[in-house]
């Protein structure tokens, strides 16, 4: 159990790329960080600057107060887990599990104790004896989890351990993976790029974006007030729709003005705009799908038509493009209360009237990107 | 019978025909390979001439001309050669998988020019620089009666160079095995020995084996190192100074044994560690 800082970690190559800018963070003892973000977003690098399997190019990275840039990752009191399991193919489980401990020169006796323990937690006691190419999977994650627990570390990192796993199982090994962090109650840092993971797992989410950080919040913070266009976007399945638009301040009251439509900018943020006395103009307006919906002709509706119906089970996903200019449109319908002859309508090629809250609408800045209300 | 049955019926017939084609050719070119090594056994056992004769199966057999090894310097030769071929083994095999480890897992400046330098350097004949090896060996004592220790330096001092194959398996071990290790508190010497080695079993093999049979089998260097000294011979170089017009007469039969004696502890290695020696030779291009 313990806490990580990290201050300025900069990661340069050989090459002079730079793999990680100037990144900040204060991670609390016990607490679940995510760093999430697309492939070569830095994220991997980072943690693996954590672990001591790359060299930090500038800052500092404490563990528990101590600076620990320059130890061996065995000195760090961390374990990791690694998306490919990294199992030694030549041992059994038990002594995949048993390893580390060897290593330290645990006692035998010990070492039992600890890897039936670790393996009774994670249901593989069946297992111990078989080597890893006889394990399915999830299995494999299973022992590369109980490798990390054994180990009583201070920090517990996990480098996309779901990544290869089928979409069921991932399910799966999430929920086990929270109840897991419940037993072992320590610090974890785990990277991903599945925004549902990082939705689900973590208590600080950290989105990053070419080596920078693009914002660090909980996944509520996240979700509901994204810092800019990108995690706007980033974050939220299907991912938010973005619609260029004008910003319009009449009588102290602010609109926006999607594809001809009026919409007032209304509750919250339309007060939040007045006393930040944001001008009228170019803004790009963020309208998540489940946000929209479906509307008889009115005079706030936007005509649009249905391209892509993609049925998901308990909710349709309708790709509809904008009469107006031809924008493509993401919007999520729940199937419940949605009647046969109403579902029949939706096919391609349908025309459709959809709206939205002025509640639900992010603003960004057109030219920075950024959220208007952050 | 339908068409589909006809045609299957003419693949199975085909396969049979080729088959029997391959075997045919096989059993010969094994044939033709035995023949030496039969002739070599056979003239070994035979005590009635010990000159060539126009037979091959020996009128009488006997151990004599194994009697007479034992009684002549081979031994000393043999000594010498196994002295020189486990030495070659074990230190070549160290350096060269510990070079290649490096290589595949160690990223520094010079590692590039380095690997290419090798590359090159390893074109040229190693004959080329018999001379030279000599010149040093002769001024550091270690050629005639010391050509045992001048030799295991010449084999063990260039075993780096043959970094390649083994690389090549290392790089198909995943790294990561190198940091789940390194995490779970392994110095890079018990990464090395306690996860790769057992991972890359059949390339350490394929190392030794090839380590032991370089000096097992040489003459042209050992012939020059020692230089008419036989106390400095290996069974190469000393049996062949029995083919001399003067000894042939007398040790022709004794050359056939000491042949034997030769390849018996290499064929023994072979077949114990054929399995290992195959999926080395081949194991670095495909191992996924």
């Amino acid at each position: 159990m313990a806490s990580v800082k990290l201050t300025n970690v900069k990661k340069i190559y050989d090459n002079n790329v730079v793999a990680v800018h100037d990144f900040n963070l204060d991670i609390k003892d016990k607490e679940f960080v995510v760093f999430v973000g697309p492939s070569g977003c830095g994220k991997s690098t980072t943690l693996r600057m954590i672990a001591g399997l790359e060299d930090i190019s500038e800052g500092t990275v404490e563990i528990d107060g101590e600076v620990v840039n320059d130890l061996q990752p065995k000195d760090r009191g961390i374990a990791m887990v690694f998306q490919n399991y990294a199992l030694y193919p030549h041992m059994t489980v038990y002594d995949n599990i048993a390893f580390s401990l060897r290593l330290k020169k645990v006692p035998e006796d010990v070492i039992y104790e600890k890897v039936t323990k670790a393996a009774e937690v994670l249901g593989i006691t069946d297992y111990l004896m078989r080597k890893p190419r006889a394990l399915s999977g999830g299995q494999r994650q299973r022992v590369a989890i109980g490798r990390a627990m054994v180990r009583d570390s201070k920090v517990f990192l996990m480098d996309e351990p779901l990544s290869n796993l089928d979409a069921k199982l991932r399910n799966q090994m999430r929920s086990e993976i929270i109840l897991l962090r419940q037993k072992l109650d320590t610090t974890f840092i785990y990277v991903t790029h599945d925004q549902t993971e990082a939705m689900t797992l973590a208590d600080r989410i950290v989105i990053m974006k070419d080596g920078y950080i693009m914002q660090v919040g909980s996944p509520d913070e996240v979700f509901d007030m994204p810092d800019n266009l990108f995690v706007a976007e980033f974050i939220g399945a299907p991912k938010m729709n973005i619609i260029k638009t004008k910003l319009l301040l009449e009588n102290g009251k602010y609109y926006v003005t999607p594809f001809g439509a009026k919409i007032e900018v209304d509750g919250d943020k339309g007060k939040e705009l007045a006393a930040r006395k944001v001008k009228a103009g170019d803004v790009l307006l963020g309208v998540r799908p489940e946000h929209i919906e479906l509307a008889d002709a009115a005079a706030h509706a936007i005509p649009c038509t249905l391209v892509v119906d993609e049925m998901m089970g308990s909710e349709l996903h309708l790709h509809v493009d904008a009469d107006a200019d031809g924008t493509r449109l993401i919007v999520r319908v729940p199937t419940l209360g949605l009647s046969k002859e109403q579902r029949k309508k939706l096919v391609r090629g349908a025309k459709l009237n959809i709206t939205f809250e002025g509640v639900a609408m992010h603003l960004f800045d057109a030219e920075t990107e950024k959220n208007l209300l952050t | 019978m339908n068409n589909t049955e006809k045609r299957h019926m003419g693949l199975k017939a085909l396969n049979r025909v080729s088959n029997t084609g391959i075997y045919i050719l096989l059993t010969v070119i094994s044939v033709v390979w035995l023949i030496p090594f039969v002739f070599i056994v056979l003239q070994s056992f035979r005590v009635e001439n010990t000159y060539q004769v126009g037979y091959v199966i020996p009128k009488q057999w006997g151990l004599q001309n194994y009697i007479n090894l034992w009684n002549s310097d081979f031994k000393r030769w043999y000594l010498n050669t196994l002295i020189i071929a486990l030495a070659a083994a074990v230190f070549q095999t160290i350096i060269q998988l510990c070079m290649s480890y490096t290589l595949s897992r160690f990223r520094f400046k010079l590692r590039g020019p380095l690997m290419r330098f090798m590359l090159i350097l390893g074109m040229f004949p190693g004959m080329l620089t018999m001379i030279i090896l000599y010149r040093v060996l002769s001024d550091l004592g270690l050629t005639q009666a010391n050509a045992v220790p001048g030799l295991i330096l010449v084999s063990v001092a260039s075993s780096g160079m043959g970094y390649y194959v083994s690389k090549g398996f290392f790089d198909t071990i995943p790294k990561s095995l190198d940091e789940a290790a390194r995490v779970d508190g392994a110095t890079r010497l018990q990464v090395l020995y306690k996860i790769i080695l057992p991972l890359a079993k059949p390339i350490v093999i394929y190392t030794i084996l090839t380590a032991f049979m370089g000096p097992w089998g040489d003459y042209v260097f050992a012939r020059y190192v020692a230089f008419g000294t036989s106390a400095g011979y290996n069974v190469a170089v000393g049996m062949y100074s029995w083919l001399t017009n003067d000894q042939i007469n007398r040790m022709y039969t004794t050359f056939c044994a000491g042949g034997v004696i030769v390849a018996v502890p290499v064929t023994i290695l072979f077949l114990c560690l054929q399995k290992y020696y195959v999926e080395g030779v081949t194991g670095g291009a495909v191992k996924g």
